[in-house]
């Protein structure tokens, strides 16, 4: 049997709201219209004697809803911390007294916003269950790490010093990587001053002397089914049988590919055996092991030049775009490989930015002072000649345009593309009409890494130029998928030094998403909710717009098609609860209805009041905290909005926009967070699907015979706090032009 | 007296900026608890303070909003402002910590009503904007600041200021006898993330930074940026307030420089390049910029972001690091130098100069009560002996938000390595 | 190979700039440059003309191998000693010491600009001062003033008469030193052993780091 819910009201006079407002008239709404058992008024609630009250409320008399009307739900959440107890706030300060002017005039529309306030705040808690978590709970605490070189094993490394049990995975028959494959490897510590060895064999040693690390080499993903702290994921190796592992959390550490050199025939690559990449020289130092460099061909290298930005940083479109962040201090470090063998040999690094950040300044002038020349210039042309390449090129230094070298050898910096898997979001291009005579192109198909079974696609979404970043700055972290990271340079370009701390906070990650999974409870930027998707099958009609949309691919199918959520994959943005057309999805703390009911508690005037009502639908990460901030600001608003916080503007259904509209109210302003390329959603897509959804809402103004203009959508970041009061306005000024909806009082 | 339950479980977080609350953060998500030490009344730190993110563009605000959500609704984490740690004794897994609390003079009672501040006339330098304008002595450092409470500056403790202030509180939350005090705690680990300074430019004599109003720095060059900061976001000259739309960019100001700091500070090009979309935002085709740079370092994914200012017919890049900067009878600063490319003279003349200083090391030439290995330009390096203490952001290398980030995940994860090792010995 | 081929095919490689360590005092520095500029900026005379090449691009040139045209400009000449680029440089290069290193060298192969000012200045500077060990003012003057004509020399000496009265007023400078050898040190011959000596030494010292 359910526990009996008791809904108490709870009303500050203080901070000025005693003296603007009417609290007798505020607790009549509590009490009437919001039909609260218990109201009560106190002039500072915030107080530790105010919070008293509230508590023994909540202990003694057994009120379980509170609504709390006060100032806004990010002010004072130390004092009204009540975990176990549903809890709404309504938002008199910084919502209505702080941005109305304190005049007579605008006493009534000022009290008036206020009464409205309290009786949202009433409807709000009276639909909202607090809610107890997920009990769909896996509590696997083993880290899956994909990926066996430096990222992933200092992932692997890094979880199991934390008590972590490890599984990695690697494809080829050996850990290390690329760094393998190096001869040595830029410094890490001071003086960097010279290069350092590669430090794999460490790596590789501490590994294999660590129980908690189950290593599987020759090995790939076949498939990864669950979700975070319950992942199944079968391991095929190559020869031998498939094994399934029990995973609690995911990361990816599957690195780059070198961008082929192959593609670059103006610089000689493929034309002589005497122009090799990056890490076609790592082979050469390799083979000359500290002494002197010899070339392919056995020759010693008596002059080697080499070019950075080898097909990076190129505008044409031909090449990579982006700069690969390494290649400098690489070639810094492998022109010492000649110098410190034999410092005759003549080494010219031509650049045009050399990027040697933080201490790699002092690699730089290491490498200077051994007598490499650095030279800014854009290499146009090597020509491979018999024993020599020339090496054309544009000094920009003495501006001589017809600049050459000759060189006995050539190294490319040419960079890196990720292995990031299949693009999941890739449009696949139509098939290319056959040109007579032409060999038809076979379009190499990226091969998955994952496997994931999800209903969304085999693998992590991808950002820019197929890394994984998300490219937040601030939380670099977040993937699209929960409790799967990503790190090293699958994510971004980057040295070993960096995917080494990088792998280190990805396993941070990794571990905590386990943990928080195993409580029930949602995963980064809302860490802690226990608050999560449910959906009343039997009204679903399988439109499947739940599972096509949700930003974290957390929603599957099952046999008969109905959603099936995978809670512990959900961030509870609730863009599922957006965009279901029947309306079945819900939260136990933020629902159609938890929305609905303040939409509706809002008193209308009529047609002839002058006083029309705005709906504001704002997003509680950006918009709302702007609102704040205005209000704390001063900066005063129209009196005629009703601002409701969301969790996103992807949660925002088309339903609150039509009963708003319905019920009478005059506009209704949408305020999201940017979208596209440089989006600022924190749920990634959420506030792009929002929008498109609710760009559909013409339609049914249409229909409604209502202008287009009823509904405004508004891009809002969080420092508007000056710019979106003005908008406000103006906003509601344009309905005062339009007029009044007709729908008022039906 | 202040109370803190910590024990040597309780992993202590020194700075409270972004490295420092992320790392406190990912610490307590993970259910372990934190002390969070912020020597500032308010947290989040030099990023707090910028206007945009590069390559974004986006605001700093709306992260630290996050953040700050996260923290409000995280019980495992204790924050002390104003407080500064002066002491740490034991080892790995077992350390004895004590900070120093300066009074705010404010307790929990505030809810930042502002009749205080509204009651005050005396006025401070305003800090959190770098000193660009003033405000009360009864203050909220910023709209943002956490925790929500008003400060009473010391200055006018003990003057009728301060009883002004006092008086106008309705609501009992101005303690004027609030004493400095010192409270010792426990802890296992300690990640350090005291962050980054702004190198002093008037170190760099020639530049006159300090003697010519219209040479500034980027850090100031942000608050002039940001509609919160002293000129309500117009870039408006020092000397006279008129519009500057003639920005000059001074790049390596201090970095890559052994006369003073030897490093690249590896954030101040990408800096530069986002602040040329300030004066774009503010004056449109009428802003123009000029970036005098050694070398644009706009590493890796930011590539694309310097290949679209460089696109921008509106700003414009001159390999050269500028020689010296006169001032005209207008206050125009001049700068002199050699474009570098062919040799070319300059004397260009500007409305406006911003220095993109570097980053020094908050912890160099301060003592930091415990052994802590820094290199040689004083940011904390990695101890291979892998004591309890463990650097995290801008306090270990220059650094922009997002690798400060990923460097205060890291250093999360090295701290829990060390309490869950103690809690496993005490299971 | 032709001469032009041969100079080509220097280019770029470390030959000249390794003639330059070992023969220019301070040439070990030039490697060392990284292009920022800012002693051509720094530089006093370098906002008039004169200069062939600034510091950095002499510097830029030694690494490109463009012996003759380094070894032939007038750049190290024109320099004044004032020391701002070697206060400024951020690699903390010895600018100043490395031009006139530089323009030692170039002297000593005897490819110099003839008719330099600053060359004929301390060709004579040296000569008058290492003949008796005291600097002779009146023949310094005459031997630079008069090195254009004698009406040249005439009008150059009216000039600046009222600062050699005032000089002879202070007792700085003695007419009569015009006559006969003027005042010298004690010891002439040690002067010149001295001379000799560090002369010898600083040829080992090339010769050894050549040699390195």
């Amino acid at each position: 049997m359910a526990a009996e819910k008791k809904h108490a009201a709870y009303i500050c006079s203080g901070c000025g709201l005693g003296e603007r407002l009417d609290i007798a008239a505020l607790e009549a709404a509590a009490k009437k219209e919001g039909k609260m058992q218990v109201v009560k008024t106190h002039a500072f609630l915030c107080s530790a004697e105010g919070v008293a009250m509230i508590r023994n409320d909540i202990d003694n008399d057994g009120v379980t809803h509170v609504a709390i009307c006060a100032c806004s739900r990010r002010a004072k959440t130390e004092a009204f911390n009540f975990p176990t107890t549903a809890i709404s706030r309504g938002n008199l300060r910084e919502g209505v007294i702080w941005v109305r002017p304190d005049t007579d005039e605008a006493r009534e529309t000022t009290q008036e916003m206020a009464e409205d306030y309290v009786r949202m705040a009433c409807a709000e808690v009276k639909a909202m269950t607090q809610p107890s978590g997920n009990p769909n709970t896996g509590m696997n605490k083993t880290l899956l790490v994909v990926g066996g070189g430096m990222s992933g094993m200092t992932s692997a490394l890094e979880a199991a010093k934390a008590g972590y049990k490890v599984v990695l995975v690697e494809k080829t028959g050996a850990l290390g990587g690329w760094a393998a494959k190096l001869y040595k490897r830029v410094p890490t510590r001071e003086p960097f001053k010279a290069p350092q060895d590669n430090g794999v064999a460490d790596l590789v040693a501490q590994i294999e002397a660590d129980a908690n690390i189950k290593v599987y080499l020759n090995s790939t993903l076949a498939k990864t089914a669950g979700a975070p702290g319950r992942f199944k994921v079968d391991i095929a190796m190559e020869s031998g049988p498939t094994v399934t592992e029990d995973i609690g959390a995911i990361v990816q550490a599957t690195g780059f590919s070198l961008y082929d050199a192959n593609k670059l025939p103006h610089l000689g690559y493929g034309k002589s055996p005497h122009v090799v990449d990056q890490a076609g020289l790592e082979e050469l130092a390799r083979a000359a092991n500290g002494g002197v460099m010899k070339r392919a061909d056995g020759k010693e290298v008596k002059s080697v030049v080499f070019v950075q930005c080898a097909g990076q940083r190129d505008a044409t479109g031909e090449h990579l775009s982006y700069c690969s962040g390494y290649c400098c201090n690489t070639s810094v470090k492998q022109a010492m490989y000649f110098k410190d063998a034999n410092p005759d040999v003549d080494c010219v690094v031509l650049y045009t930015d050399l990027r040697t950040p933080g201490n790699g300044e002092d690699f730089y002038r290491s490498a200077q002072n051994k007598g490499v020349i650095f030279s800014k210039g854009v290499v146009s042309e090597v020509v491979p000649g018999g024993n020599a390449c020339t090496v054309k090129f544009h000094d920009l230094i003495l501006d001589d345009k017809a600049a050459q070298i000759e060189a006995d050898l050539v190294v490319l910096a040419t960079g890196v593309v990720p292995n990031s898997g299949v693009n999941i979001d890739a449009v696949p291009a139509a098939p290319a009409e056959a040109t007579e005579g032409a060999a038809p192109v076979v379009e190499e198909k990226p091969i998955s890494i994952l496997n994931l079974d999800y209903r969304q696609g085999p693998d992590i979404p991808q950002f820019k130029f197929g890394f994984t970043d998300s490219h937040f700055i601030c939380f670099p972290y977040e993937t699209r998928r929960t409790a799967i990271y990503t790190a090293g340079p699958v994510r971004r370009p980057m040295d070993i030094a960096q995917a080494q701390e990088d792998a280190t906070g990805a396993a941070m990650k990794a571990i905590q998403a386990m943990e928080n999974a195993g409580l029930g409870k949602a995963a980064h930027p809302r860490a802690g909710d226990l608050s999560f998707p449910t959906a009343r099958l039997e009204g679903c009609t399988q439109c499947k717009r739940c599972t096509v949309e949700c930003p974290f691919g957390a929603i599957d199918e099952d046999e008969k098609r109905f959603p099936l959520f995978n809670e512990s994959r959900c961030r509870r943005c609730g863009t599922c609860m957006g965009a279901c057309p029947v309306r079945v999805i819900s939260f136990e703390n933020y629902s159609v209805n938890t929305v609905g009911a303040q939409i509706k508690a809002v008193n209308i005037p009529d047609e002839f009041s002058e006083k029309p009502r705005i709906l504001i639908l704002a997003c509680e990460n950006d918009a709302y905290p702007a609102l704040d901030m205005a209000a704390m600001n001063r900066n005063e608003y129209s009196a005629f909005v009703r601002a409701i916080p969301v969790r996103c503007l992807g949660s925002v259904n088309t339903i609150w926009i039509t009963d708003a509209l319905n019920s009478g109210y005059d506009g209704v302003m949408l305020m999201g967070c940017k979208h596209g390329e440089e989006y600022q959603c924190h749920f990634v897509k959420g506030s792009e699907l929002g929008r498109y959804r609710l760009s559909k809402v013409g339609d049914t103004l249409k229909n409604m015979n209502l202008e287009a203009e009823r509904v405004f959508d508004l891009e809002v970041a969080i420092t508007d706090i000056d710019t979106l009061p003005r908008k406000i306005n103006d906003y509601a000024a344009k309905i005062q032009e339009i007029g009044m909806s007709p729908f008022k009082g039906f | 007296m202040t109370s803190v339950v910590a024990t040597n479980q309780t992993i202590l977080v020194v700075g409270g900026g972004i490295s420092g609350m992320t790392a406190a953060l990912e610490a307590a998500e993970t259910g372990k608890q934190v002390v969070l030490v912020e020597r500032n009344p308010w947290l989040g730190g030099r990023t707090a303070q910028l206007y945009r993110y590069f390559p974004k563009m986006c605001h700093p605000t709306c992260g630290l909003e996050i953040n700050l959500r996260r923290l409000k609704a995280n019980p495992r984490i204790q924050v002390l402002t104003l407080a500064e740690v002066t002491g740490i004794s034991g080892t790995k897994g077992d350390y004895s910590v004590t900070v120093k609390l300066t009074p705010r003079h404010v307790n929990e009672n505030c809810t930042a009503c502002g009749d205080c501040g509204k009651a005050v006339s005396a006025e401070i330098d305003d800090a959190f904007n770098y000193n660009l304008g003033k405000i009360k002595a009864a203050y909220l450092p910023h709209s943002m600041a956490y925790p929500q409470r008003y400060v009473i500056d010391r200055s006018i403790v003990g003057t009728p200021e301060a009883d002004k202030a006092k008086a106008a509180c309705k609501y009992g939350a101005i303690d004027l006898e609030q004493q400095e005090e010192v409270v010792s705690l426990k802890a296992g680990a300690i990640v350090w993330a005291t962050g980054w300074k702004p190198y002093d430019a008037e170190k760099i004599t020639p530049y006159r930074y300090g003697e010519f109003p219209n040479v500034i720095t980027n850090v100031e060059f942000e608050r002039l940026a940001d509609p919160h900061g002293p000129t309500g976001g117009k870039i408006l000259r020092p000397s006279d307030g008129r519009e500057a739309k003639n920005v000059a960019f001074i790049q390596c100001a201090g970095s890559r420089d052994e006369n003073h700091l030897r490093h690249c500070s590896r954030f101040c090009c990408m800096g530069s390049l986002k602040q040329t979309h300030y004066v774009q935002e503010a004056y449109g085709d009428a802003g123009k910029s000029t970036i005098y740079y050694i070398d644009i370092r706009a590493i890796d994914r930011f590539e694309d972001f310097y290949a679209k200012v460089k696109a921008n017919p509106n700003v414009s890049f001159i390999k050269s690091k500028v020689a010296r900067i006169s001032q005209d009878k207008d206050q125009n600063p001049v700068l002199w130098g050699v474009n570098t490319e062919g040799y070319k003279r300059y004397s260009n003349p500007h409305d406006l100069v911003v220095l993109a200083v570097g980053m020094e090391p908050s912890v160099k030439g301060v003592d930091i009560p415990a052994e802590v290995m820094a290199d040689s330009s004083g940011f904390i390096m990695a101890d291979p002996a892998n004591a309890g203490i463990f650097g995290a952001g801008c306090a270990t290398n220059a650094l922009d938000v997002n690798r400060a980030v990923q460097s205060a995940t890291a250093a999360a994860l090295r701290a829990i390595q060390v309490v869950n090792k103690v809690a496993r010995a005490e299971a | 190979m032709s001469n032009a081929n041969e100079q080509m095919a220097a280019r770029y490689k470390n030959n000249f700039l390794k003639e330059i360590e070992e023969q220019a005092e301070m040439g070990e520095w030039v490697k060392m440059c990284m292009q920022c500029g800012v002693c051509s900026g720094s530089c006093p005379t370098n906002f008039h003309p004169g200069w062939d090449h600034p510091p950095q691009e002499i510097f830029m040139m030694i690494r490109a191998g463009k012996r003759e045209e380094v070894l032939t400009s007038n750049s190290m000449w024109m320099c004044t000693s004032c020391y701002n680029c070697y206060v400024r440089c951020p690699r903390k290069l010895p600018i100043t010491h490395i031009m006139h290193g530089i323009a030692e060298y170039a002297y000593r192969l005897g490819v110099a600009p003839k008719f330099q000012p600053t060359l004929h200045l301390s060709q004579t500077f040296w000569n008058n001062c290492t003949k008796t060990g005291r600097v002779n003012e009146v023949k310094l003057t005459q031997s630079l003033y008069f090195k254009d004509g004698f009406m040249a020399g005439i009008k150059k000496g009216l000039e600046m008469k009222d600062v050699a009265l005032g000089l002879v007023k202070a007792k700085r400078l003695n007419i009569m030193e015009a006559l006969g050898g003027g005042h010298k040190c004690k010891d002439i011959k040690g002067i010149q052993a001295m001379l000799a000596k560090a002369k010898e030494l600083e040829a080992k010292r090339k010769a050894a780091k050549a040699a390195a």
